[in-house]
């Protein structure tokens, strides 16, 4: 009952400072905050989601265009009016508690003609008119909030989502447009992922292996040479021996890139261990209970941690570093913190990119907080499905 | 010398033996799992082991972990453990077993036939081999106090904790006996560590040393 009658009472405030500052927020980005103020505290008493309303930097930037703007200002009009009355209700309603009391304890105080008149216009006229109608009016007034303080500050609230939320079809054309976008990223994240593990089979082992297949040939003719270059045929041997050698390290290389052979072998949380406690850096590992999380999106978060272990070593200049990883539902959030100097940017180096690419391409997101002179923070957060 | 080999893939363990038998190993055993290799070990009583990483069913680690049980079942029992990659993780894990030899090398070294075989016989022996790419991982990460080694004594400092002898560190960077020793003083002075004996125990101060630099005290 509290919560509502100060969400009534907050909406009769700014019912009335909507009329009195209406030109300014008339101005489109003061209108979408004052709008995402009220969608938010609507929001917060109903206890729905918050998703469903529209992004709003996007809509900022073409402020004129798009429906959202012509929401913000319809709210104006709406909030003005619902806000004083359904506020002024609630004022009056709680206003004349304070009547009632006194009119019970103090009606004699007064003169005749200024004593409290309660229930609008009724006289007090001695202690058994105060002792029935005060009390009376404070359980009358109290029941009323009780019964009807929230009923109206959920209307009110509905009122304001009704206004300021996206249909349920603009919902979901948002939602078909982000998929659709993520779906292409994925599928060229996937795609020149392909291409450049061809390209390296193709250029570097490959290429190997047919250089040795090519010595070990000549090798075979010069055996049965007359008279045998055993010189020459130890040389070939050499080589061929040296080519398969790093036929493999290259080849171990490319497995490790596809999928590194530690997570196939102890899982995220065995792989996490072995990356942190290989780093350059003290780092400290603090992995919740993750359930099961899906091979890519282990795949991602090694990575990601690897390629940012990398980076604190080489140009934190940090002393202590942290990784945790968590899971709230079907969301695994993965933060990568260091004590090092910052100034961490995604132009910089290619390694910041890569783990937004390989993030992004699973529909994450990543967030870089890293102001000159540090702490550095990663923050990724990727959907393990359900 | 007689080898327990747990290895699953057929034309690896073929090429293995091939190669052991010519060099005057007897194959006890040539084994495709963790719980065959422990039977093994146990009917066989080899000189030396060799287990593959990944074995079945799972394909995972249950080499590292047959390696382990095998080492705690028979206190000194010398494990070679081989791998396509290696994991500092593992290497951790194999040096924390006491008693006996223990070597952890990636399955492209089996090529060099001559330093392969050393390296057994010298697990065999009680000693350590350690692939050079496992010390890479530990040099790079233990930072600071290996800044402070000149590039020699930084090589001294791998081949040493790869398990070399003075005389083949000596041999390999073509420098005289007289100089490995030289360095290798600095090098335990510069890290703090107590000068020890040329032995395993040597290499273990420095594995140990590599191991826990820079990590927490706490763990």
């Amino acid at each position: 009952m509290r919560r509502s009658g100060g969400y009534l009472l907050v909406s009769l405030a700014s019912g009335i400072a909507t009329v009195l500052a209406l030109p300014l927020l008339c101005v489109p980005r003061l209108a979408r905050l004052w709008a995402d103020w009220h969608h938010d505290r609507a929001t917060r008493l109903l206890g729905t989601p918050m998703a469903s309303r529209p992004a709003p930097r996007a809509a900022g930037r073409r402020a004129w265009a798009g429906p959202s703007t012509g929401r913000d200002l319809l709210w104006l009009p709406v909030n003005a009016i619902t806000g004083v009355a359904f506020g002024l209700t609630a004022l009056l309603c709680v206003g004349n508690l304070l009547p009632a009391a006194v009119a019970t304890a103090l009606w004699w105080a007064f003169e005749p003609e200024d004593r409290p008149r309660p229930f609008v216009d009724v006289p007090v006229t001695g202690w058994a008119t105060a002792l029935t109608l005060g009390p009376l009016q404070i359980i009358l007034l109290t029941t009323l909030a009780y019964l009807c303080f929230p009923m109206m500050a959920r209307v009110h609230a509905r009122i304001c989502l009704a206004v300021l939320s996206h249909s349920t079809a603009e919902q979901l054309a948002d939602r078909v447009a982000v998929l659709t976008r993520t779906r292409a990223d994925v599928l060229d994240a996937h795609g020149a992922e392909l291409r450049r593990i061809e390209r390296d089979l193709h250029d570097g082992t490959q290429a190997r292996l047919v250089a040795i297949a090519m010595r070990l040939a000549v090798a075979r003719q010069v055996l049965s040479d007359n008279p045998r270059n055993e010189q020459f045929l130890a040389e070939l041997l050499r080589d061929a021996h040296e080519g398969t050698e790093e036929a493999m390290t290259e080849l171990r290389g490319v497995i490790r890139t596809v999928y590194p052979p530690i997570l196939a072998d102890r899982g995220l949380v065995g792989a996490l261990t072995a990356v942190t406690a290989r780093c350059g850096v003290p780092t400290r590992l603090n992995i919740g209970d993750i359930e099961r999380v899906p091979a890519a999106v282990e795949a991602v978060v090694y990575f990601a941690v690897a390629e940012a272990l990398t980076n604190v070593t080489r140009h934190s200049r940090a002393t202590t570093a942290s990784v945790r990883v968590s899971r709230a539902a079907d969301r695994l959030s993965v933060v990568v913190t260091d004590n090092g100097t910052g100034g961490a940017d995604d132009r910089l180096g290619t390694g910041l990119a890569g783990i937004r690419g390989r993030v992004l391409a699973l529909d994450g997101t990543v967030e870089i907080d890293s102001p000159a002179g540090g702490p550095t923070t990663i923050t990724m957060e990727l959907l393990c499905g359900s | 010398m007689r080898v327990v080999i747990a290895e699953d893939n057929v034309l690896l363990s073929t090429g293995l033996e091939l190669l052991l038998n010519r060099v005057g190993f007897e194959i006890a055993a040539i084994v495709d799992d963790g719980a065959g290799f422990l039977a093994a070990v146990r009917d066989h009583r080899p000189d030396v082991t060799i287990v593959d990483v990944r074995l079945p069913p799972s394909f995972r680690d249950e080499g590292i972990r047959a390696a382990l049980q095998a080492r705690r079942e028979h206190p000194g029992l010398p494990v070679l453990v081989l791998s396509q990659y290696v994991e500092q993780q593992y290497a951790a894990e194999l040096l924390s077993t006491t008693g006996g030899g223990v070597g952890y090398l990636l399955k492209d070294r089996v090529s060099r036939v001559d330093e392969f075989v050393d390296a057994l016989r010298r697990v065999a022996a009680g000693g350590t081999a350690m692939d050079p790419e496992v010390i890479a991982q530990l040099v790079q990460r233990a930072g600071d106090p290996i800044a402070a080694l000149t590039p020699r004594e930084r090589e001294v400092l791998a081949l040493m904790a790869q398990g070399h002898d003075n005389g083949t560190i000596a041999g390999q960077l073509v420098i005289t006996d007289n100089a490995v020793h030289k360095h290798i003083g600095n090098i335990f002075a510069k890290l703090g560590l107590a000068v020890s004996d040329s032995g395993h125990r040597r290499v273990l101060a420095v594995l140990t040393y590599l191991n826990t630099a820079g990590q927490f005290d706490g763990r």
